[in-house]
């Protein structure tokens, strides 16, 4: 035992190893979270869809009991036992309770089954691949669009970082000193997803749902570029885990409302954060191809868009694609006006001071609640607004954004140089 | 960065890169000579990246890869250009690009040979050679000239010390790049900010004139 704790030590001792070991570690987790928030942000658009369309949505998908005895249990059902062991009349208050909650058919989940048996689903269907389709390009596309808002995710800072006996872990997969601009590149490589998948579809529909991607895509990376200059000029860096560290002792960018985050200047310079994170948003929304901007794939005109001839798990993948980007786009936006990881209020130093790995785990769980706050609003977003009509949606960007987010910059920097 | 594996990474992208750009040329369907394109263009971003120029390499894969090819791409689909027809061999066109070619690649290389390392055996090539000796400890390999780490400046229009030697300076990649666009610089950036609105409005206007037909 002793031999074995003396060999984790060396091997934790090497740079090489300790660095490769933590790495590996974080990219577990940080990719199981995504998964796992890719089908929780399923779920809640359904439900959400359902609360704001006044129906239930999936709720019913639970773990029936006659599972049980299926599986050769003997108890014919499990609810009354339990009822008599806890002592309670079978026809009370509780026991009615629990039969009006359908305890005794089935263990409640919420319907959060329901995204893993659409996953199910889409994994037993028939894989068809038409014959008149391009085949390589044809396949290579979902990889395409699946791929990048994972890579993506490798520069967002999940919490602090933890000073150990072995040396520091930055709790950011990839702590780059061009944070934004590496989100920004690879998720701009996804467009050559939807336009090879429309392309390659070799049919009509689908070949203009990809001009339309490839356009749109195009514009609003330049909208979206141009509108986070004003807070990167505000914290002066590129590295994100820095921001969010600036935004924790001064306060959010939304928010400034603690330490430096006082002054006249930073009350100031929100109205200017706030145009940016307006626009920022749509733009995330447009880039994630949400129903307000879904021009590629806009079931009214295109049937199906670029995925129409997509089925089985290459649509899935699209589908996957999708929700992995509106997860990364969410992340972004709560790490650059929302404070990231931060607790906020001053919290994250006095927990930080009282033991490094709780203030890790506390801003890990703060930052994954944001998330879904977020994850929330773009869900809630797409079932309050119609879709645009397409010329509106390029006005919007090149008539619109771009002008805005240029005088954006001029309105930051005329409050940064003038206001102390 | 260990100097062996930075050249060892460094001649693996520019093979990788060469082989793509190759296929640009050779490849006869459209489509794959421009996805053949945006791979040479992500491993040149993979070479800046190891050089330690981040933003230069990141710059690379949103301008290029992520915007001008896609256009590319588009109007490659857009006309539906057809595979290429069996190439057509004209003297005129092999000797102007010839002459083109040329001239490119003596303006690379004279800038190339004004870099530090260049003419006295610092070469990457050579600074893998020596770091593999030094492991093996094989004293019958010849040794350059060793590298010395921390203190090799670049000459000053080249940007001061070379972040991939001078690992405490990494973070100051854009910085480095910005202050020498808007100081040095400046004047030529200027000129090719007016050049490239002439052309956006030369393009616009002859966007609308073909409408009005």
């Amino acid at each position: 035992m002793e031999n074995l704790l003396k060999w984790c030590t060396d091997v934790l001792s090497n740079p090489t190893w300790f660095y490769l070991l933590t790495t590996i570690a974080k990219l577990v987790v940080v990719f199981a979270v995504i998964l796992a928030f890719v089908v929780l942000s399923v779920w809640i658009e359904r439900r959400v869809a359902g609360w704001i369309q006044d129906r239930p949505g999936p709720n019913r998908a639970g773990l029936p009991l006659f599972l049980l005895q299926r599986f050769g249990s003997k108890e014919e059902q499990p609810l009354k036992n339990l009822l008599r062991f806890l002592g309670c009349p079978p026809d009370g208050v509780i026991a009615r309770l629990c039969r009006w909650l359908r305890f005794d058919r089935e263990i409640p989940t919420f319907g959060l089954v329901q995204p893993c048996l659409d996953g199910g689903k889409l994994f037993l269907k028939q894989e068809i691949t038409p014959s008149y389709v391009r085949k390589f390009y044809f396949i290579l596309a979902p990889m395409l669009v699946l791929g990048p808002p994972l890579v993506s995710a490798a520069v967002i800072p999940f919490a602090s970082w933890v000073q150990t006996p072995f040396g520091e872990i930055n709790m950011c997969i990839a702590n780059l000193n061009i944070g934004p601009l590496w989100i920004f590149a690879v998720s701009g490589l996804s467009v050559y997803g939807l336009t090879l998948a429309g392309w390659s579809s070799n049919s009509k529909y689908p070949f203009l749902g990809g001009l339309r991607a490839t356009a749109q895509l195009i514009s609003y990376e330049v909208a979206m570029g141009l509108s986070v200059i004003p807070l990167l000029m505000v914290f002066g860096t590129l590295n994100l885990q820095e921001i969010v560290h600036s935004q924790a002792e001064s306060g959010w960018t939304l928010l400034p409302l603690w330490g430096q985050g006082l002054s006249l200047q930073r009350w100031l310079l929100c109205i200017p954060m706030f145009i940016s994170f307006i626009m920022f948003a749509t733009c995330i929304f447009a880039e994630a191809n949400r129903t307000p901007f879904d021009m590629a794939e806009c079931e009214t005109d295109l049937v199906g868009g670029y995925h129409t001839e997509y089925s089985s798990m290459k649509f899935a993948s699209f589908f996957m694609g999708e929700y992995a980007a509106m997860v990364i786009g969410s992340a972004l936006v709560v790490t650059l006006f929302l404070g990231g990881w931060s607790i906020g209020f001053g919290a994250d130093a006095a927990l930080a001071s009282c033991s490094e790995w709780l203030a890790v785990a506390c801003q890990f769980v703060t930052f994954l609640i944001k998330l879904l706050a977020f994850i929330f609003f773009f869900v809630w977003v797409r079932w309050t607004l119609p879709r645009f009509r397409w010329d509106q949606v390029m006005k919007l960007c090149w008539l619109v954004f771009v002008e805005l987010a240029v005088l954006n910059i001029v309105l930051t920097a005329v409050i940064i140089y003038f206001i102390h | 960065m260990n100097p062996a594996i930075s050249s060892l990474l460094f001649y693996i992208f520019a093979l990788a890169a060469l082989v793509s750009a190759i296929g640009v040329v050779s490849l006869r369907n459209p489509v794959s000579s421009a996805l053949s394109l945006a791979l040479c263009f992500g491993f040149v971003a993979a070479i800046f990246f190891n050089m330690g120029a981040t933003f230069l390499g990141i710059t690379q894969i949103i301008v290029y890869a992520g915007a001008i090819l896609v256009l590319f791409l588009f109007i490659i689909m857009m006309l539906d250009v057809k595979n290429e027809e069996h190439a057509t061999g004209n003297l005129g066109y092999a000797v102007v690009g010839v002459i083109v070619a040329g001239m490119l690649a003596g303006m690379i290389s004279s800038a190339s040979l004004q870099l530090p390392g260049a003419t006295d055996g610092r070469c990457p090539w050579h600074a893998f050679t020596d770091a593999f000796c030094e492991q093996l400890s094989v004293d019958s390999c010849s040794k350059g000239n060793p590298v010395p780490q921390g203190d090799i400046q670049a000459p000053a229009p080249y940007g001061g010390s070379l972040p991939a030697l001078n690992p405490e300076e990494q973070g100051s990649d854009a910085k480095l790049l910005g202050e020498n666009l808007f100081s040095y610089y400046n004047l030529t950036f200027v000129i090719l900010g007016f050049a490239l609105l002439a052309g956006c409005v030369g393009a616009v206007s002859i966007g609308r004139r073909l409408r009005r037909d």
